[in-house]
């Protein structure tokens, strides 16, 4: 059954002369690298959230289905910097796909206003998984971007919606891949992988299309403005220099100047604790007496409490310190100098030595994220610590004082700030 | 069997197979996304509003912008190559400032504003300034190329 042959649906009326197979699998082709590395990095963060921990599920507790928890393994504290890259690679892929991904779905629009618009039951249906693996996309990149940028317009929990939305969009892009891939290699065969890159402008032709598949290939051809090399070339440098932009947050250093509009790619200052910070003391509404003089760090088991210190009997206590980064699962991160004690050195004081959990609990009055339960192989982490100074100051309020936890490779939002209290288990 | 099935479904069975592989981890993931947030029908909204936004706003808005300026620059059939590039000299750094614009929205037009200052501590005016002199450069970069191509775009626009 034909529709109406109007506006879009009419043919001829997608006309340039850029669109077809080859095109779209020259996107595709580079698009898919991208994704997977988008996506296996995002199920590493929610690997590195340690979901079956104590509290640590943000979403219906430790309970199995949350998520993959196929993993089994705790999140390694080894190398540091390990979070900070997988993190990073998952922001910086994300924000450089979306170029190669709007070029993408401009080149397949024409696909959207088939007509007739189903064939056959198999059409209809990869037709219907064409619309999960759009929306699916879509909605994925989407509240990915404005998250990192703290707007949160949406009104529904983040992260559940973020994790379930990228397993719609694979499960999709899985069905989409495994149906393409005869396409892609016929436009390939057909054009060339890379030979209409070399044509100038008036060697520019439309793509012929493929016999026997519908593709975006137009029906009457405008006469072409832009050859192939530069329309790719174009999403390309757009595509760079997206990343460019968001690596400057994680790489620091000259990047980071170049990370102009990437929310995190600023200095506050060159003070000790002039470095950025996810969320400042007055955001989280801890009253002024609690962080003063008056403020002791509670070491309990589940039972019972074992020791209660000052910050000066801490700073009494044997001293670590390292370089650490510390990385924001929004993508950016920042290596500092942290000194403090070890959590092994505080579980000696709690008695319980040989413990395998640790759960720190910040004076934060609300939050999901207000108390973290940290691996066996974390707690023991040499460089893992109670950070009380940072760079040779004082820890501010805003990155955590009086004692903030640092650990090697831990997510950000797990190295509780204004720890009140630390339970071994 | 088989051709009869291939010729009513329109496909082989194992796509058949394939098809419901994927919808059924898509319907899983898709419930539990509604089942664990407190307002399911915005993730719906978000969805489907997604798909309109980008399908039926943004890619025609930035398609009809794109003939629009195709049309004046070269209209009556005066598409010699010195037009050509100046429309693409025109479009290159217009789509990239709205690519930036499109990216860094929140930042650049201000919806994260209060979020932003009371939990970063840093001030968000910069970033609308920014944009607009990344814009500026880029149009600037582009003029500046197309001039130093003109002289050669003549000489051949003459062969």
């Amino acid at each position: 059954m034909r529709l109406p042959e109007i506006g879009p649906f009419r043919a001829g009326f997608w006309h340039s002369p850029l669109r077809g197979p080859w095109l779209a699998s020259v996107l595709s082709a580079a698009l898919l690298p991208l994704v997977a590395v988008c996506a296996l990095t995002g199920f590493a963060s929610h690997w590195a959230y340690d979901t079956d921990l104590g509290r640590n599920a943000v979403w219906g507790g430790a309970a199995p289905g949350n998520g993959f928890d196929l993993y089994g393994l705790d999140w390694p504290a080894d190398p540091a910097w390990l979070y900070a890259v997988t993190q990073g690679l998952h922001v910086i892929t994300g924000v450089a796909a979306i170029p190669i991904l709007l070029a993408k779905l401009w080149t397949v629009i024409p696909k959207l206003f088939e007509n007739p618009p189903v064939l056959s039951p198999a059409h209809a249906l990869e037709r219907l998984s064409l619309v999960l693996l759009v929306g699916g996309t879509l909605f994925v990149f989407s509240t990915g971007v404005v998250n990192i940028q703290l707007w949160y317009p949406f009104g529904f929990s983040f992260v559940p919606a973020h994790y379930y939305g990228a397993i719609v969009m694979l499960a999709a892009l899985a069905l989409h891949v495994g149906l393409k891939l005869p396409v892609m290699r016929a436009a390939f065969r057909q054009r060339g992988v890379t030979a209409p890159l070399r044509e100038g402008l008036d060697a520019t032709e439309p793509e012929p299309g493929l016999p026997g598949v519908v593709t975006s290939a137009p029906h009457r051809p405008a006469a072409p403005t832009l050859t192939r090399r530069a329309l790719l070339g174009g999403v390309g440098a757009a595509s760079a220099g997206l990343a460019v932009m968001t690596t400057g947050q994680v790489a620091g250093g000259p990047l980071a100047d170049l990370a102009l509009l990437a929310p995190r790619g600023r200095g506050r200052g060159n003070g000790p604790n002039d470095f950025p910070v996810n969320k400042t003391f007055t955001a989280v509404g801890i009253p002024r007496e609690k962080v003063g003089p008056g403020w002791r760090l509670l070491l309990h088991t589940p039972d019972e409490r074992r020791a209660e210190l000052t910050r000066e009997d801490l700073l009494a206590l044997p001293q670590v310190t390292a370089e650490l980064p510390i990385a924001c699962v929004e993508g950016w991160s920042t290596t500092q100098t942290w000194t403090g004690v070890r959590l092994s050195e505080l579980a000696r004081l709690a008695g319980v030595a040989g413990a395998s959990q640790v759960e720190a609990r910040s004076m934060q009055p609300r939050g999901v994220l207000r108390k973290a339960t940290l691996n066996r192989g974390q707690l023991a982490h040499p460089d893992a610590m109670l950070a009380l100074r940072v760079n040779g100051a004082d820890l501010s309020l805003d990155h955590g004082y009086p004692a903030r936890i640092i650990v090697p490779a831990l997510p950000g939002v797990h190295c509780t700030k204004w720890v009140g209290k630390l339970v071994f288990s | 069997m088989a051709a009869r099935f291939r010729q009513r479904y329109g496909a082989g069975p194992l796509h058949l197979l394939a098809v419901l592989a994927s919808f059924a981890i898509a319907a899983y993931a898709l419930g539990r996304a509604l089942e664990l947030t407190s307002n399911p029908d915005r993730i719906v909204i978000w969805l489907g509003g997604s798909i309109i936004a980008h399908d039926l706003v943004l890619l025609p808005l930035y398609a009809t912008l794109g003939a629009l300026l195709a049309g004046a620059l070269l209209a009556g059939g005066r598409s010699s190559r010195v037009r050509i590039a100046a429309l693409n000299h025109v479009r290159v750094p217009a789509l990239a400032s709205g690519l930036l614009l499109l990216v860094w929205y929140p930042l650049v037009a201000g919806p994260a504003d209060r979020g932003f200052m009371r939990l970063t501590g840093l001030s968000k005016d910069v970033y609308l300034e920014r944009w607009l002199l990344l814009s500026a450069a880029l149009f600037a970069a582009s003029a500046a190329i197309f001039l130093l191509r003109l002289p050669r775009l003549r000489r051949a626009a003459a062969r």
